[in-house]
Protein backbone atom coordinates (compact mmCIF):
# COMPACT_ATOMS: atom_id res chain seq x y z
CA UNK A 1 0.00 0.00 0.00
CA UNK A 2 1.38 3.51 -1.01
CA UNK A 3 1.84 5.85 1.95
CA UNK A 4 -0.75 7.95 0.24
CA UNK A 5 -3.58 5.47 0.16
CA UNK A 6 -2.40 4.51 3.71
CA UNK A 7 -3.36 7.85 4.23
CA UNK A 8 -6.58 8.19 2.86
CA UNK A 9 -9.83 7.33 5.07
CA UNK A 10 -12.48 4.84 4.11
CA UNK A 11 -15.96 5.11 4.51
CA UNK A 12 -16.20 3.35 7.95
CA UNK A 13 -13.70 5.66 8.97
CA UNK A 14 -15.46 8.51 7.89
CA UNK A 15 -19.06 7.07 9.57
CA UNK A 16 -17.68 6.63 12.31
CA UNK A 17 -16.63 9.97 12.72
CA UNK A 18 -20.43 11.05 11.95
CA UNK A 19 -21.20 8.86 14.34
CA UNK A 20 -19.41 10.70 17.33
CA UNK A 21 -20.21 14.13 16.37
CA UNK A 22 -24.20 13.41 15.88
CA UNK A 23 -24.77 11.03 19.12
CA UNK A 24 -23.87 14.17 21.34
CA UNK A 25 -27.00 15.25 22.13
CA UNK A 26 -25.59 18.58 23.06
CA UNK A 27 -23.94 19.21 19.86
CA UNK A 28 -26.61 18.28 17.84
CA UNK A 29 -29.14 20.67 19.80
CA UNK A 30 -27.13 23.54 19.38
CA UNK A 31 -26.17 23.10 15.89
CA UNK A 32 -29.75 22.66 15.13
CA UNK A 33 -30.82 25.34 17.01
CA UNK A 34 -28.67 27.84 15.46
CA UNK A 35 -29.57 27.07 11.80
CA UNK A 36 -32.81 25.20 11.45
CA UNK A 37 -34.28 26.97 14.48
CA UNK A 38 -32.95 30.31 13.99
CA UNK A 39 -34.46 29.97 10.79
CA UNK A 40 -37.61 28.39 11.59
CA UNK A 41 -38.06 31.38 14.33
CA UNK A 42 -36.60 34.19 11.91
CA UNK A 43 -39.81 33.12 9.10
CA UNK A 44 -42.35 32.62 12.15
CA UNK A 45 -41.43 36.05 13.72
CA UNK A 46 -41.80 37.54 9.95
CA UNK A 47 -45.15 35.81 9.33
CA UNK A 48 -46.49 36.83 12.17
CA UNK A 49 -45.65 40.32 12.12
CA UNK A 50 -46.83 40.42 8.43
CA UNK A 51 -50.15 38.97 9.47
CA UNK A 52 -50.83 41.41 12.04
CA UNK A 53 -50.05 44.48 10.17
CA UNK A 54 -49.56 44.04 6.89
CA UNK A 55 -49.71 47.52 6.11
CA UNK A 56 -46.47 47.99 8.09
CA UNK A 57 -44.92 44.55 7.49
CA UNK A 58 -44.54 43.27 4.34
CA UNK A 59 -44.31 39.57 3.19
CA UNK A 60 -42.26 37.28 4.91
CA UNK A 61 -40.92 36.58 2.08
CA UNK A 62 -38.72 38.36 -0.78
CA UNK A 63 -35.02 38.81 -1.14
CA UNK A 64 -34.71 41.36 1.24
CA UNK A 65 -35.94 38.90 3.92
CA UNK A 66 -33.60 36.10 2.43
CA UNK A 67 -30.73 38.50 2.36
CA UNK A 68 -31.11 39.04 6.43
CA UNK A 69 -31.68 34.91 7.06
CA UNK A 70 -28.80 34.52 4.93
CA UNK A 71 -26.66 37.23 7.55
CA UNK A 72 -27.86 35.34 10.46
CA UNK A 73 -27.30 32.22 8.97
CA UNK A 74 -23.22 33.03 8.13
CA UNK A 75 -23.31 33.99 11.80
CA UNK A 76 -24.94 31.51 13.59
CA UNK A 77 -23.65 28.86 10.99
CA UNK A 78 -19.93 29.67 12.05
CA UNK A 79 -20.57 29.71 15.25
CA UNK A 80 -22.13 26.11 14.71
CA UNK A 81 -19.23 25.52 12.65
CA UNK A 82 -16.62 26.25 15.29
CA UNK A 83 -18.34 24.44 17.78
CA UNK A 84 -18.55 20.97 15.60
CA UNK A 85 -15.06 21.36 14.21
CA UNK A 86 -13.29 22.15 17.29
CA UNK A 87 -15.37 18.74 18.43
CA UNK A 88 -14.53 16.98 15.61
CA UNK A 89 -10.79 18.09 16.27
CA UNK A 90 -10.29 17.21 19.58
CA UNK A 91 -12.78 15.51 20.82
CA UNK A 92 -10.74 12.25 20.78
CA UNK A 93 -8.06 13.41 22.42
CA UNK A 94 -9.74 15.46 25.01
CA UNK A 95 -11.62 12.27 26.27
CA UNK A 96 -8.36 9.94 25.58
CA UNK A 97 -9.94 8.02 23.12
CA UNK A 98 -7.19 9.18 20.17
CA UNK A 99 -4.63 7.11 21.74
CA UNK A 100 -7.11 4.30 21.38
CA UNK A 101 -7.21 4.65 17.98
CA UNK A 102 -3.54 5.03 17.49
CA UNK A 103 -2.60 1.87 18.82
CA UNK A 104 -4.61 -0.11 16.32
CA UNK A 105 -1.72 0.78 13.62
CA UNK A 106 -3.89 3.00 11.30
CA UNK A 107 -2.59 6.22 9.84
CA UNK A 108 -3.20 9.03 12.15
CA UNK A 109 -2.84 11.12 8.91
CA UNK A 110 -6.20 8.74 7.79
CA UNK A 111 -7.73 9.08 11.49
CA UNK A 112 -7.36 12.87 11.00
CA UNK A 113 -8.79 13.62 7.46
CA UNK A 114 -11.61 11.41 7.93
CA UNK A 115 -12.65 14.06 10.08
CA UNK A 116 -13.27 16.43 7.71
CA UNK A 117 -16.06 14.94 5.71
CA UNK A 118 -17.53 13.08 8.84
CA UNK A 119 -17.64 16.38 10.84
CA UNK A 120 -19.02 18.43 7.39
CA UNK A 121 -21.64 15.50 6.76
CA UNK A 122 -22.82 16.71 10.39
CA UNK A 123 -22.49 20.17 10.30
CA UNK A 124 -23.74 20.59 6.50
CA UNK A 125 -27.22 18.61 6.92
CA UNK A 126 -28.56 21.22 9.57
CA UNK A 127 -27.10 24.35 7.31
CA UNK A 128 -28.71 22.66 4.36
CA UNK A 129 -31.80 22.29 5.68
CA UNK A 130 -31.54 25.34 7.12
CA UNK A 131 -31.22 27.36 4.05
CA UNK A 132 -33.92 24.84 2.21
CA UNK A 133 -36.60 25.78 4.76
CA UNK A 134 -35.06 29.77 4.02
CA UNK A 135 -35.27 29.12 0.68
CA UNK A 136 -38.60 27.53 0.15
CA UNK A 137 -39.85 30.31 2.54
CA UNK A 138 -38.38 33.27 0.55
CA UNK A 139 -40.67 31.87 -2.25
CA UNK A 140 -43.91 30.77 -0.31
CA UNK A 141 -44.21 33.79 1.63
CA UNK A 142 -42.98 36.61 -0.93
CA UNK A 143 -45.45 39.03 -3.35
CA UNK A 144 -46.22 38.26 -6.74
CA UNK A 145 -42.63 38.54 -8.77
CA UNK A 146 -40.94 39.48 -5.30
CA UNK A 147 -39.33 35.58 -4.79
CA UNK A 148 -35.77 35.14 -5.09
CA UNK A 149 -34.73 33.58 -8.94
CA UNK A 150 -33.69 30.03 -8.75
CA UNK A 151 -30.13 31.26 -9.63
CA UNK A 152 -30.20 33.24 -6.77
CA UNK A 153 -31.22 30.62 -4.26
CA UNK A 154 -28.57 28.39 -5.83
CA UNK A 155 -25.89 30.78 -5.33
CA UNK A 156 -27.22 31.47 -1.78
CA UNK A 157 -27.05 28.12 -0.61
CA UNK A 158 -23.55 27.85 -1.74
CA UNK A 159 -22.16 30.94 -0.57
CA UNK A 160 -23.22 29.92 2.80
CA UNK A 161 -22.10 26.37 2.96
CA UNK A 162 -18.90 27.86 1.57
CA UNK A 163 -18.77 30.33 4.67
CA UNK A 164 -19.89 27.47 7.23
CA UNK A 165 -17.42 25.28 5.66
CA UNK A 166 -14.61 27.35 5.80
CA UNK A 167 -15.48 28.07 9.57
CA UNK A 168 -15.63 24.30 10.37
CA UNK A 169 -11.81 23.60 8.30
CA UNK A 170 -10.30 26.22 10.53
CA UNK A 171 -11.94 25.01 13.74
CA UNK A 172 -10.98 21.54 13.20
CA UNK A 173 -7.37 22.36 12.07
CA UNK A 174 -6.73 24.72 15.20
CA UNK A 175 -8.41 22.35 17.75
CA UNK A 176 -6.26 19.12 16.20
CA UNK A 177 -3.04 22.03 16.43
CA UNK A 178 -3.99 22.98 19.84
CA UNK A 179 -5.40 19.40 21.39
CA UNK A 180 -8.20 21.39 23.09
CA UNK A 181 -12.16 22.15 22.13
CA UNK A 182 -12.27 25.17 24.49
CA UNK A 183 -9.15 27.87 23.33
CA UNK A 184 -9.99 27.38 19.27
CA UNK A 185 -13.81 28.11 20.05
CA UNK A 186 -13.19 30.92 21.84
CA UNK A 187 -10.81 32.13 19.47
CA UNK A 188 -12.20 31.78 16.86
CA UNK A 189 -15.84 33.35 17.97
CA UNK A 190 -14.07 35.94 19.16
CA UNK A 191 -12.49 36.83 15.77
CA UNK A 192 -15.72 35.83 13.59
CA UNK A 193 -17.92 37.80 16.07
CA UNK A 194 -16.33 40.59 17.44
CA UNK A 195 -12.92 40.99 15.84
CA UNK A 196 -13.33 40.29 12.05
CA UNK A 197 -15.89 42.93 11.75
CA UNK A 198 -13.67 45.80 13.56
CA UNK A 199 -10.71 44.59 11.60
CA UNK A 200 -12.44 45.11 8.07
CA UNK A 201 -14.25 48.82 9.25
CA UNK A 202 -10.17 50.15 9.78
CA UNK A 203 -9.80 51.69 6.57
CA UNK A 204 -6.37 52.65 7.41
CA UNK A 205 -5.65 49.19 7.49
CA UNK A 206 -5.72 49.35 3.43
CA UNK A 207 -4.80 46.12 1.08
CA UNK A 208 -3.92 44.34 4.47
CA UNK A 209 -7.20 43.73 4.87
CA UNK A 210 -7.80 41.42 2.18
CA UNK A 211 -5.52 38.35 3.35
CA UNK A 212 -8.54 38.32 6.26
CA UNK A 213 -10.20 35.17 5.09
CA UNK A 214 -13.86 37.03 5.92
CA UNK A 215 -12.69 39.25 3.13
CA UNK A 216 -12.85 36.16 0.97
CA UNK A 217 -15.93 35.29 2.44
CA UNK A 218 -17.90 38.42 2.05
CA UNK A 219 -16.32 38.69 -1.61
CA UNK A 220 -17.89 35.88 -2.89
CA UNK A 221 -21.56 36.65 -1.37
CA UNK A 222 -24.17 36.50 -4.18
CA UNK A 223 -24.58 40.03 -5.37
CA UNK A 224 -28.13 39.55 -5.80
CA UNK A 225 -27.96 39.17 -1.97
CA UNK A 226 -24.73 41.59 -1.25
CA UNK A 227 -26.45 44.66 -0.78
CA UNK A 228 -28.57 43.55 2.27
CA UNK A 229 -26.30 41.22 3.87
CA UNK A 230 -24.70 44.00 6.40
CA UNK A 231 -21.08 43.37 5.33
CA UNK A 232 -18.50 45.83 4.12
CA UNK A 233 -16.95 44.94 0.56
CA UNK A 234 -13.30 45.69 -0.24
CA UNK A 235 -13.85 44.73 -3.72
CA UNK A 236 -11.27 41.99 -3.83
CA UNK A 237 -10.87 39.74 -6.98
CA UNK A 238 -12.18 36.64 -6.50
CA UNK A 239 -9.20 35.35 -7.64
CA UNK A 240 -7.71 36.51 -4.67
CA UNK A 241 -10.60 35.91 -2.45
CA UNK A 242 -10.99 32.06 -3.17
CA UNK A 243 -6.99 32.13 -2.70
CA UNK A 244 -7.37 33.65 0.49
CA UNK A 245 -9.95 30.92 1.75
CA UNK A 246 -7.66 28.25 0.49
CA UNK A 247 -4.35 29.43 1.49
CA UNK A 248 -5.74 29.49 5.60
CA UNK A 249 -7.51 26.74 5.64
CA UNK A 250 -4.78 24.95 3.63
CA UNK A 251 -2.55 26.25 6.51
CA UNK A 252 -4.92 25.31 9.09
CA UNK A 253 -5.29 21.80 7.90
CA UNK A 254 -1.52 21.48 7.57
CA UNK A 255 -0.53 22.18 11.34
CA UNK A 256 -3.61 20.01 12.48
CA UNK A 257 -2.17 17.01 10.30
CA UNK A 258 1.33 17.55 11.72
CA UNK A 259 0.35 17.95 15.35
CA UNK A 260 -1.83 14.76 15.00
CA UNK A 261 0.78 13.24 13.61
CA UNK A 262 3.52 13.98 15.46
CA UNK A 263 1.83 14.45 19.04
CA UNK A 264 3.07 11.93 21.75
CA UNK A 265 -0.71 9.83 22.29
CA UNK B 1 -7.15 -17.18 16.49
CA UNK B 2 -6.20 -16.60 13.14
CA UNK B 3 -2.44 -15.73 13.34
CA UNK B 4 0.61 -17.86 13.42
CA UNK B 5 3.24 -17.34 15.05
CA UNK B 6 6.33 -17.45 13.35
CA UNK B 7 9.21 -15.72 15.53
CA UNK B 8 10.04 -16.79 18.69
CA UNK B 9 10.18 -13.07 20.48
CA UNK B 10 7.03 -11.11 20.16
CA UNK B 11 9.03 -7.98 21.29
CA UNK B 12 12.99 -7.17 21.25
CA UNK B 13 14.50 -4.34 22.37
CA UNK B 14 18.03 -3.57 22.07
CA UNK B 15 19.71 -0.27 24.16
CA UNK B 16 15.93 1.38 24.76
CA UNK B 17 15.87 4.62 25.70
CA UNK B 18 13.36 7.73 26.43
CA UNK B 19 14.34 10.69 27.96
CA UNK B 20 12.15 13.67 28.90
CA UNK B 21 14.99 16.30 28.99
CA UNK B 22 17.66 15.36 31.73
CA UNK B 23 15.20 12.67 33.39
CA UNK B 24 15.71 9.24 31.97
CA UNK B 25 12.34 6.67 32.13
CA UNK B 26 13.35 4.15 30.16
CA UNK B 27 17.15 3.21 30.20
CA UNK B 28 19.12 1.23 27.80
CA UNK B 29 16.86 -1.96 28.09
CA UNK B 30 17.41 -4.88 26.39
CA UNK B 31 14.45 -6.99 26.51
CA UNK B 32 13.24 -10.04 24.58
CA UNK B 33 9.88 -11.25 25.24
CA UNK B 34 9.07 -15.45 23.84
CA UNK B 35 5.80 -15.36 22.08
CA UNK B 36 3.38 -17.96 23.35
CA UNK B 37 3.32 -17.27 27.18
CA UNK B 38 2.34 -14.59 29.94
CA UNK B 39 4.64 -11.83 30.45
CA UNK B 40 4.72 -9.64 33.18
CA UNK B 41 6.52 -6.22 33.20
CA UNK B 42 6.88 -6.01 36.60
CA UNK B 43 8.33 -2.72 38.29
CA UNK B 44 7.34 -0.45 40.97
CA UNK B 45 5.20 2.94 39.92
CA UNK B 46 7.56 5.55 38.05
CA UNK B 47 9.81 2.83 37.00
CA UNK B 48 9.05 3.70 33.21
CA UNK B 49 7.21 0.75 32.72
CA UNK B 50 3.96 2.19 30.54
CA UNK B 51 7.31 4.80 28.57
CA UNK B 52 8.34 1.56 27.42
CA UNK B 53 4.95 0.02 26.38
CA UNK B 54 4.48 3.19 24.79
CA UNK B 55 7.50 3.37 22.92
CA UNK B 56 6.42 -0.03 21.86
CA UNK B 57 3.66 0.99 20.63
CA UNK B 58 4.55 3.71 18.35
CA UNK B 59 2.97 6.42 21.32
CA UNK B 60 5.81 8.10 21.28
CA UNK B 61 8.73 8.21 20.47
CA UNK B 62 12.78 6.67 21.68
CA UNK B 63 15.23 8.87 22.21
CA UNK B 64 17.81 5.85 21.04
CA UNK B 65 17.93 2.15 20.82
CA UNK B 66 15.99 -0.69 18.39
CA UNK B 67 12.98 -2.45 18.71
CA UNK B 68 11.06 -5.32 16.84
CA UNK B 69 7.16 -6.18 17.19
CA UNK B 70 6.28 -9.37 16.23
CA UNK B 71 9.40 -9.79 14.24
CA UNK B 72 8.99 -6.35 12.65
CA UNK B 73 10.92 -3.11 12.99
CA UNK B 74 9.41 -0.53 14.80
CA UNK B 75 8.24 2.52 14.38
CA UNK B 76 9.07 1.70 10.42
CA UNK B 77 6.50 -1.25 10.14
CA UNK B 78 4.47 0.28 12.70
CA UNK B 79 1.33 -0.32 11.00
CA UNK B 80 1.79 -4.16 9.82
CA UNK B 81 2.66 -5.04 13.27
CA UNK B 82 0.06 -3.18 15.12
CA UNK B 83 -2.55 -4.75 13.10
CA UNK B 84 -1.70 -8.13 15.19
CA UNK B 85 -1.64 -5.88 18.31
CA UNK B 86 -4.19 -5.03 21.24
CA UNK B 87 -3.46 -3.06 23.92
CA UNK B 88 -4.29 -0.89 27.01
CA UNK B 89 -2.25 1.76 27.68
CA UNK B 90 -2.97 3.09 31.29
CA UNK B 91 -6.29 3.25 31.73
CA UNK B 92 -8.77 2.35 28.92
CA UNK B 93 -10.51 5.22 27.64
CA UNK B 94 -14.20 5.56 25.78
CA UNK B 95 -16.47 8.30 24.55
CA UNK B 96 -18.89 8.34 27.61
CA UNK B 97 -21.89 9.57 25.62
CA UNK B 98 -21.83 6.55 23.16
CA UNK B 99 -22.57 3.07 24.35
CA UNK B 100 -20.39 0.34 25.15
CA UNK B 101 -21.00 -1.47 21.00
CA UNK B 102 -20.77 1.96 19.38
CA UNK B 103 -17.29 2.68 21.25
CA UNK B 104 -16.20 -0.80 19.53
CA UNK B 105 -17.74 0.48 16.49
CA UNK B 106 -15.44 3.32 16.15
CA UNK B 107 -12.24 1.27 17.09
CA UNK B 108 -13.12 -1.54 14.65
CA UNK B 109 -13.30 1.68 11.86
CA UNK B 110 -9.87 2.10 12.41
CA UNK B 111 -8.69 -1.82 11.83
CA UNK B 112 -9.45 -4.57 8.76
CA UNK B 113 -13.35 -4.70 8.14
CA UNK B 114 -13.34 -8.15 9.68
CA UNK B 115 -13.15 -6.63 12.99
CA UNK B 116 -16.62 -5.41 12.82
CA UNK B 117 -17.93 -9.26 12.79
CA UNK B 118 -16.23 -9.88 16.31
CA UNK B 119 -17.57 -6.83 18.29
CA UNK B 120 -20.65 -9.11 19.54
CA UNK B 121 -18.12 -12.06 20.08
CA UNK B 122 -15.76 -10.11 21.96
CA UNK B 123 -18.16 -8.11 24.00
CA UNK B 124 -19.45 -11.73 25.48
CA UNK B 125 -16.02 -12.54 26.01
CA UNK B 126 -15.68 -9.55 28.49
CA UNK B 127 -19.45 -10.54 29.48
CA UNK B 128 -20.71 -7.45 28.49
CA UNK B 129 -23.11 -8.26 26.05
CA UNK B 130 -26.19 -7.31 28.73
CA UNK B 131 -25.02 -4.02 28.56
CA UNK B 132 -23.50 -3.61 25.29
CA UNK B 133 -26.26 -0.65 24.55
CA UNK B 134 -26.06 1.43 27.45
CA UNK B 135 -23.98 4.55 27.66
CA UNK B 136 -20.68 4.33 29.01
CA UNK B 137 -20.75 6.78 31.48
CA UNK B 138 -23.03 4.00 33.53
CA UNK B 139 -20.56 1.44 33.69
CA UNK B 140 -18.38 1.01 36.43
CA UNK B 141 -14.48 1.07 36.53
CA UNK B 142 -14.76 -2.69 35.99
CA UNK B 143 -16.85 -3.13 33.28
CA UNK B 144 -14.73 0.13 31.48
CA UNK B 145 -11.59 -2.12 32.23
CA UNK B 146 -13.15 -4.95 30.30
CA UNK B 147 -14.40 -2.96 27.51
CA UNK B 148 -10.80 -1.62 26.69
CA UNK B 149 -10.26 -5.81 26.67
CA UNK B 150 -12.86 -6.05 24.24
CA UNK B 151 -11.79 -3.64 22.10
CA UNK B 152 -7.96 -4.64 22.30
CA UNK B 153 -9.40 -8.01 20.87
CA UNK B 154 -11.06 -7.02 17.87
CA UNK B 155 -8.38 -7.25 16.25
CA UNK B 156 -7.51 -10.76 16.92
CA UNK B 157 -4.56 -10.26 18.31
CA UNK B 158 -1.32 -12.49 18.40
CA UNK B 159 0.15 -10.05 21.36
CA UNK B 160 -1.94 -8.05 23.80
CA UNK B 161 -0.16 -5.82 25.57
CA UNK B 162 -1.93 -5.01 28.55
CA UNK B 163 -0.68 -1.60 31.33
CA UNK B 164 -2.19 -2.48 34.61
CA UNK B 165 -5.10 -4.02 33.80
CA UNK B 166 -5.65 -5.14 37.49
CA UNK B 167 -5.92 -1.71 39.00
CA UNK B 168 -9.03 -0.61 40.28
CA UNK B 169 -10.34 -4.11 40.24
CA UNK B 170 -12.33 -5.67 43.09
CA UNK B 171 -10.59 -9.74 44.34
CA UNK B 172 -13.07 -11.44 41.76
CA UNK B 173 -12.40 -9.02 39.03
CA UNK B 174 -8.36 -9.81 39.17
CA UNK B 175 -9.20 -13.54 39.47
CA UNK B 176 -11.30 -13.18 36.20
CA UNK B 177 -8.77 -10.57 34.53
CA UNK B 178 -6.34 -13.42 35.24
CA UNK B 179 -8.35 -16.27 34.30
CA UNK B 180 -9.02 -14.46 30.85
CA UNK B 181 -5.30 -14.11 30.36
CA UNK B 182 -4.60 -17.44 31.06
CA UNK B 183 -7.57 -18.40 28.55
CA UNK B 184 -6.08 -15.97 26.02
CA UNK B 185 -2.32 -17.18 26.38
CA UNK B 186 -3.90 -20.82 26.12
CA UNK B 187 -4.50 -19.90 22.61
CA UNK B 188 -1.67 -19.27 21.77
CA UNK B 189 -1.84 -15.81 21.75
CA UNK B 190 1.12 -13.77 24.29
CA UNK B 191 0.33 -11.28 27.01
CA UNK B 192 2.79 -9.10 27.99
CA UNK B 193 1.29 -7.67 31.71
CA UNK B 194 3.05 -4.56 32.82
CA UNK B 195 1.86 -4.31 37.15
CA UNK B 196 2.86 -3.55 39.96
CA UNK B 197 1.26 -6.29 41.94
CA UNK B 198 3.62 -9.19 42.30
CA UNK B 199 1.23 -11.51 43.89
CA UNK B 200 -0.78 -11.08 40.59
CA UNK B 201 2.25 -11.50 38.34
CA UNK B 202 3.44 -15.09 39.93
CA UNK B 203 0.02 -16.19 39.65
CA UNK B 204 -0.72 -14.91 35.95
CA UNK B 205 2.64 -14.83 34.52
CA UNK B 206 5.18 -17.59 32.99
CA UNK B 207 8.01 -15.21 32.70
CA UNK B 208 9.02 -11.74 34.28
CA UNK B 209 11.57 -8.83 33.58
CA UNK B 210 11.85 -6.66 36.85
CA UNK B 211 12.25 -2.51 36.31
CA UNK B 212 13.47 -0.67 38.63
CA UNK B 213 14.51 2.87 37.75
CA UNK B 214 14.31 2.72 34.12
CA UNK B 215 16.17 -0.73 33.76
CA UNK B 216 15.69 -3.90 33.35
CA UNK B 217 17.34 -5.77 36.75
CA UNK B 218 16.55 -9.12 35.70
CA UNK B 219 14.08 -11.15 33.23
CA UNK B 220 13.99 -14.76 33.17
CA UNK B 221 10.93 -17.40 33.79
CA UNK B 222 9.27 -17.52 37.17
CA UNK B 223 10.08 -20.30 37.86
CA UNK B 224 13.84 -19.44 37.46
CA UNK B 225 13.43 -16.28 39.56
CA UNK B 226 11.55 -17.75 42.93
CA UNK B 227 13.87 -20.82 42.79
CA UNK B 228 17.32 -21.43 42.50
CA UNK B 229 17.84 -20.95 46.14
CA UNK B 230 20.68 -22.92 47.32
CA UNK B 231 18.59 -24.03 50.50
CA UNK B 232 16.39 -26.74 51.20
CA UNK B 233 13.17 -26.74 53.84
CA UNK B 234 13.04 -29.91 55.37
CA UNK B 235 10.83 -31.43 58.48
CA UNK B 236 11.46 -34.42 60.37
CA UNK B 237 10.15 -36.44 63.13
CA UNK B 238 12.94 -35.27 65.14
CA UNK B 239 13.91 -31.87 63.95
CA UNK B 240 16.87 -31.93 67.01
CA UNK B 241 18.44 -35.44 66.07
CA UNK B 242 18.51 -34.31 62.66
CA UNK B 243 19.75 -30.93 62.90
CA UNK B 244 22.31 -32.42 64.63
CA UNK B 245 22.95 -35.41 62.45
CA UNK B 246 23.45 -32.73 59.70
CA UNK B 247 26.35 -30.60 61.57
CA UNK B 248 28.26 -30.34 58.58
CA UNK B 249 25.72 -28.08 56.76
CA UNK B 250 24.88 -24.73 57.65
CA UNK B 251 20.97 -25.29 59.57
CA UNK B 252 19.17 -23.12 60.78
CA UNK B 253 15.58 -23.38 62.86
CA UNK B 254 12.48 -22.21 60.63
CA UNK B 255 8.70 -22.32 61.31
CA UNK B 256 8.63 -24.96 58.59
CA UNK B 257 11.26 -26.78 60.56
CA UNK B 258 14.58 -26.77 59.36
CA UNK B 259 16.38 -24.97 56.86
CA UNK B 260 19.28 -26.30 55.23
CA UNK B 261 21.66 -25.32 53.25
CA UNK B 262 22.88 -27.61 50.74
CA UNK B 263 21.61 -28.66 47.44
CA UNK B 264 21.61 -32.15 47.22
CA UNK B 265 17.77 -33.75 48.46
CA UNK B 266 18.97 -37.19 47.75
CA UNK B 267 21.90 -37.22 50.04
CA UNK B 268 20.18 -35.44 52.93
CA UNK B 269 17.20 -37.57 52.62
CA UNK B 270 19.39 -40.59 52.79
CA UNK B 271 21.36 -39.90 55.85
CA UNK B 272 18.53 -38.49 57.68
CA UNK B 273 16.51 -41.94 56.72
CA UNK B 274 19.54 -44.07 57.50
CA UNK B 275 19.50 -42.71 60.69
CA UNK B 276 16.31 -43.64 61.49
CA UNK B 277 14.39 -40.40 61.13
CA UNK B 278 11.16 -39.73 59.54
CA UNK B 279 11.44 -36.79 57.04
CA UNK B 280 7.93 -35.25 56.31
CA UNK B 281 9.15 -32.87 54.19
CA UNK B 282 11.93 -32.48 51.42
CA UNK B 283 12.38 -29.45 49.15
CA UNK B 284 14.07 -26.66 47.57
CA UNK B 285 12.89 -23.47 49.24
CA UNK B 286 11.82 -21.27 46.89
CA UNK B 287 11.76 -17.26 47.08
CA UNK B 288 8.78 -15.56 46.77
CA UNK B 289 8.60 -13.46 44.05
CA UNK B 290 8.23 -10.47 46.67
CA UNK B 291 11.45 -11.01 48.12
CA UNK B 292 13.10 -11.36 44.99
CA UNK B 293 11.56 -8.35 43.72
CA UNK B 294 12.64 -6.79 47.15
CA UNK B 295 15.92 -7.99 47.08
CA UNK B 296 16.53 -6.58 43.95
CA UNK B 297 15.39 -3.14 44.62
CA UNK B 298 16.59 -2.65 47.69
CA UNK B 299 20.39 -3.45 46.23
CA UNK B 300 20.02 -0.94 43.68
CA UNK B 301 19.09 1.18 46.32
CA UNK B 302 21.98 0.77 48.40
CA UNK B 303 23.95 1.13 45.21
CA UNK B 304 22.93 4.25 44.26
Amino acid sequence: MTALAAALPNTRLVRAELLKLRKRRGLTLTVLLMTVGATVLTYAILAILHAANPAHHGPAGGVTNLSHVLWLLSALGAGAAVLAGSTAGAGDLSAGVFRELAVTGRSRTSLYLARIPGGLAFLLSGVAAAYALAAIASVAFADDGAAPSTGSLAAGGAWILLSTTTYFLLALGLSSLAGSRTVPLVILLAWRLALMPILISLTFLGAARDALPDTGIQELAPHAFASNLQIATLSVPTAVSVGVILLWVGAMLAVGAWRTATRDA
Amino acid sequence: MNATRTHPYVVEAEGLTKRFGHRVAVDRVDLRIPSGAAFGYLGPNGAGKTTLIRMLLGLTTATSGSMRLLGLPMPARRAEALARVGAIVEEPRSHPFLTGRENLEIVAAARERAAHKRIDGALARVGLTERADDRVKTYSLGMRQRLGVARALLGDPELLILDEPMNGLDPGGMEDTRLMIRGLVAEGRTVVLSSHLLDEVEKTCDAIAIVDRGRVVVQGSIEELTGGTETLLVSTGDDLRARALLHGHEVEVVEEGLRVHAIDAAKINRRLVEAGIDVHRLEPERISLERRFLELTTRLEAAA
